[in-house]
């Protein structure tokens, strides 16, 4: 499991760095845990199964500055954050630090409380001492010890019981580029009441080119009947470094739904970690890369079945270019007495170049019968015949191919219902592509 | 009994006079009777005890003794999806005749008895797949003979490894090894120090083997214990069809198997590889069975070679067994057929690798798995297509069955794929047999039990397929055997 601390300059410079202090008991000996615990594994190798596909050499030949003084005052225009049809609530960090003046905060709907985490604990940590004082002591949890030793800013987000938010929240994380190359982690505790519903967007971009390393941990629960609509949006700066683990928790009858586009970064790995823990409880994920260059990411995704009659439909794709590469887990986990579940999941992937990489791993672990689940991947090119039917309509080549893969990717957004987001994402999806 | 049997079957004979010959030399080890006792335990004098007793040549005992080093140096897996306890590596003697044979059928297992009864396996038979000591020679070995003949006479060679070492030192020099090295995984290292027996078989250029091959005829391969090495080569444009194992349970008392098996095919060879798997599971109560760890690998060396791995596996209380192929060739061709059933406490974490390595190779998997009871079924498989892998193509399908609310079906399929112009395709399901099925078998009059064994048999069709005729027979029955108690 845990191997022996290795002397790589990473780790080095987390014993160096001073944890943020809160004067919350609980809270600062949850940080010193943790720390403890990253420092005593380091940073996984290719041997612990979660990070079989992510090596973390090279990272850990680096050095990070832990946060960035300049980023309270970096000039970064507020247009650039826009996203069409997300037009709520807006909170905004640069480099992990808040921006109130980027923020947009007055007139939160009735019902939706929303606040930097600092303030949050400042007020009333007690409700958040179930989240953050948690114990991460899995052979893959490296980065998010480290997140949990230093987040001490934030996103607090809760829905009342009942209360319909119908504006998008934005939720906006920047990386900047300032001197040197900083390190920056955030926590964001998400909680939907009773019947509640929320929609929700992610958005990871970058400001300039710099190689900042950046840690989101994210906790969502879902109280029974609630309603999530997560759309993540992650086009980090090209040589950034971007590591998020998102869990979610469904209790009975909540209906979740994930899109996540993953765009930038060198390295982004994304875990995704549900609970369908109540009965009747939905889970939609929804997901694409679209990688070229050196760039590297890995979503690993783990759905836990433990109630009765929940169901879970997955559908991944991914698309690799230059020396690019890919990684998908994806893991369906049905718990004994879990009747009644039905779970599917699908990643289709496209290597569109001789140097680029995809690996993939779709996995079924069941423990009760009375259970329909199944999973398909495939790694693949684009069909021939569907190019042969473009270019017999005179388009060329190139463009047909262009088409074809944006097609392909497009798919995961499909059933995204905020139209001006759809429409926004599959334009970044095309611009993205290797151009006709 | 012919003299290049007798290294094996000979202590079957007089249990007493073997017992009382281990106990003279055990301390010695310079005696040249062929077989008897090693003491228990593992170390460097062991195994070139092993091999002296062997008789077998300077080179060979220092590539078991490289292996024996290396061995040392590994640490024991843990990665699949199993619960197996600490083996006592030094509690096992490793080169030993067979245990206290019972004397006569009547000491056996009434159960086992009862197991090859409804399997019709022939009076004779039973006794030996029984493993009483007997020394009547049963038809077998007349036909294991004639066989020899006919197999000489189309230049096939078919001999237990041990005589292949001294007959043909320098085609096992050349291939032994060459396919699963002695470092490759825990548990072969142990079988490239220690192993006892096992098969050869080489097909010379342009051969179709004349008959289908099986350890089962070949009477000097049985009892080999627990470290078999097979070692099956095919030249150009050859042929060959090797059956494994039988199909009734085979009353064994060893507590672990790591058998290696390695398959060479050349230019446009053919080798076609079936297993029936039967080791004693353990009781219900997860009592006792066999650990079945096995490393199986074919090396399509040539062009448009093929390997075809078919297994069935009902017994071993834990199955820890990848069969894989090396697609090295250009349009060479894996394939995987598998039927998995774990029932009771039973324990399988099987599944295949295939790696392409050549242009236009294909790779074919078809895996079925059967739990019931409160047994733990996973497949594990990968799929690798290297860079130089042009127009490489895989299908995999993995279906697996439910039986019951205890037990557990997984899979954990890996792909890596570094050529884009690949195609590589998984598809996995779960699901318990239907209600629906089940109603409708039900209503047109047939029992809960053949109902589900119909089912089953359905469910499993795509693999038995693939096995030779009279084999699919008794793996139908065998399947049958093994669910029973399990519906209802």
């Amino acid at each position: 499991m845990s191997q022996a601390a290795a002397p790589v300059p990473f780790v080095e410079a987390q014993r160096e760095a001073a944890l943020p202090v809160s004067g919350i008991a609980w809270l600062d000996a949850a940080r010193r845990d943790n720390l403890d615990a990253f420092l005593a594994a380091g940073l996984p190798d290719t041997r612990v199964e979660a990070f079989k596909y992510t090596a973390l050499r090279a990272l850990g030949q680096r050095r990070y500055a832990v946060g960035d003084a300049a980023a309270a005052t970096l000039a970064i225009d507020a247009a650039a954050l826009a996203l069409p049809g997300v037009d709520g609530p807006r909170l905004v960090f640069v480099n992990g630090v808040l921006r109130a003046d980027l923020s947009s905060l007055d007139a939160l709907p009735a019902g939706l409380s929303l606040q930097p985490l600092s303030q949050a604990l400042a007020t009333d940590a007690e409700p958040l001492r179930f989240a953050l004082a948690r114990a991460y002591r899995e052979a893959g949890d490296a980065f998010v010890q480290l997140n949990a030793a230093f987040a001490a800013e934030g996103v607090v987000l809760r829905v009342a019981a009942g209360a319909q938010i119908e504006v998008p929240v934005h939720l906006c994380f920047v990386g900047a580029a300032s001197e040197g190359d900083a390190m920056w982690h955030l926590r964001q505790v998400i909680e939907l009441g009773e019947g509640a519903s929320l929609s929700l967007a992610e958005h990871h971009l970058g400001h300039g080119e710099h190689a900042h390393l950046g840690t989101v941990v994210t906790d969502i629960s879902l109280g029974e009947r609630a309603k999530l609509q997560h759309v993540i949006l992650q086009s980090a700066a090209e040589a950034s470094t971007l590591v998020r683990r998102t869990g979610v928790q469904l209790r009975a009858g909540a209906h979740a739904t994930l899109h996540a586009l993953e765009l930038g970064g060198a390295l982004s790995r994304h875990e995704l970690q549900a609970d369908v823990a109540g009965d009747g409880a939905r889970l939609e994920t929804r997901g694409a890369f679209v990688l070229h260059g050196r760039q590297h990411a890995d979503t690993q995704m783990l759905v836990r079945h433990t109630a009765r009659n929940s169901s879970s439909e997955a559908l991944w794709r991914g698309v690799a270019d230059g020396r690019a590469r890919g990684v998908f887990r994806g893991a369906i986990y049905v718990a004994p007495g879990a009747d009644g579940t039905d779970a599917s999941l699908s990643n289709k992937n496209l290597l569109l170049s001789a140097n680029a990489e995809i690996d993939t791993k779709p996995e079924l672990e069941i423990h009760a019968d009375e259970v329909k689940a199944a999973h398909g991947a495939t790694v693949g090119q684009l069909d021939p015949r569907a190019l042969f039917y473009l270019r017999s309509r005179g388009i060329p080549e190139a463009q047909a191919r262009a088409m074809l893969t944006a097609a392909f990717c497009r798919a995961v957004l499909d059933d995204l219902p905020n139209e001006a987001l759809r429409e926004h994402l599959s334009d970044l999806v095309a611009r993205h592509l290797p151009q006709a | 009994m012919s003299s290049e049997h007798t290294e094996t079957t000979a202590p079957v004979e007089n249990a007493e006079v073997i017992e009382a010959l281990g106990r003279r030399y055990a301390a010695g080890f310079v005696t040249d009777i062929e077989t008897d006792y090693l003491p228990p335990g593992l170390n460097e004098d062991i195994v070139r005890a092993l091999s002296a007793r062997k008789g077998e040549p300077e080179w060979m005992t220092e590539w078991r003794l490289k292996a024996y080093r290396h061995w040392l140096t590994m640490p024991t897996p843990d990665w699949a999806k199993l619960n197996v306890p600490a083996v006592d590596y030094q509690a096992i003697s490793y080169y030993a005749a067979p245990k206290q044979a019972p004397k006569s059928l009547d000491e056996v297992d009434p159960k086992l008895l009862e197991t090859y009864e409804k399997l019709g396996v022939p009076l004779h038979e039973r006794a030996k797949l029984a493993g009483v000591a007997v020394d009547a020679v049963f038809d077998s070995v007349s036909v294991g003979t004639t066989f020899r003949k006919e197999l000489a006479a189309a230049g096939v060679i078919f001999c237990s490894i041990s005589e292949a070492i001294r007959e043909y030192p320098e085609l096992v020099q050349q291939y032994l090894g060459s396919v699963v090295p002695v470092g490759d995984n825990y548990f072969a290292a142990l079988n490239s120090a220690v192993f006892s027996d096992g098969s050869f078989v080489f097909v010379p250029k342009g051969v179709r083997c004349p008959m289908e091959l099986s350890t089962y005829f070949r009477i000097n391969a049985m009892n080999t214990g627990q470290f078999e090495r097979t070692l099956i080569i095919c030249e150009d444009d050859a042929h060959v069809s090797y059956l494994e194992g039988c199909t009734a349970p085979q009353r064994d008392e060893n507590q672990l198997h790591a058998a290696v098996v390695e398959l060479v095919a050349l230019e446009r060879a053919t080798i076609k590889y079936s297993t029936v798997q039967n080791w004693y599971p353990g009781d219900e109560n997860g009592v006792g069975g066999i650990y079945n760890f096995v490393t199986k690998r074919g090396d399509c060396r040539g062009h448009d070679s093929k390997i075809s791995w078919t297994q069935v596996e009902t017994g071993s209380a834990i199955t820890w067994k990848y069969p894989s192929c090396v697609l090295r060739g250009d349009r060479s061709v894996g394939e995987f057929y598998s039927v998995a059933l774990t029932h009771h406490h039973q324990q399988a974490d099987t599944g295949t690798k295939m790696i392409h390595l050549g242009r236009d190779t294909k790779s074919k998997i078809v895996s079925k798995g059967i739990s019931a009871g409160k047994s733990s079924n996973s497949y594990r498989g990968l799929v690798k297509v290297e860079k130089g892998a042009e127009n490489a193509r895989n299908y995999t399908q993995c279906d697996s069955l439910l039986i019951g609310k205890q037990c557990g079906a997984h899979t954990f399929p890996y792909m890596e794929v570094k050529n884009p112009s690949a195609i590589v395709e998984h598809e996995a399901t779960t699901s318990k047999i239907s209600d629906d099925q089940l109603f409708y078998c039900r209503a047109r009059g047939i029992g809960e039990e053949d109902a589900v064994s119909m089912i089953v048999d359905g469910f499993c069709k795509q693999v038995f397929r693939e096995l030779p005729m009279e084999f699919a027979v008794e793996a139908k029955k065998l399947l049958e055997v093994s669910l029973e108690g399990a519906v209802g």
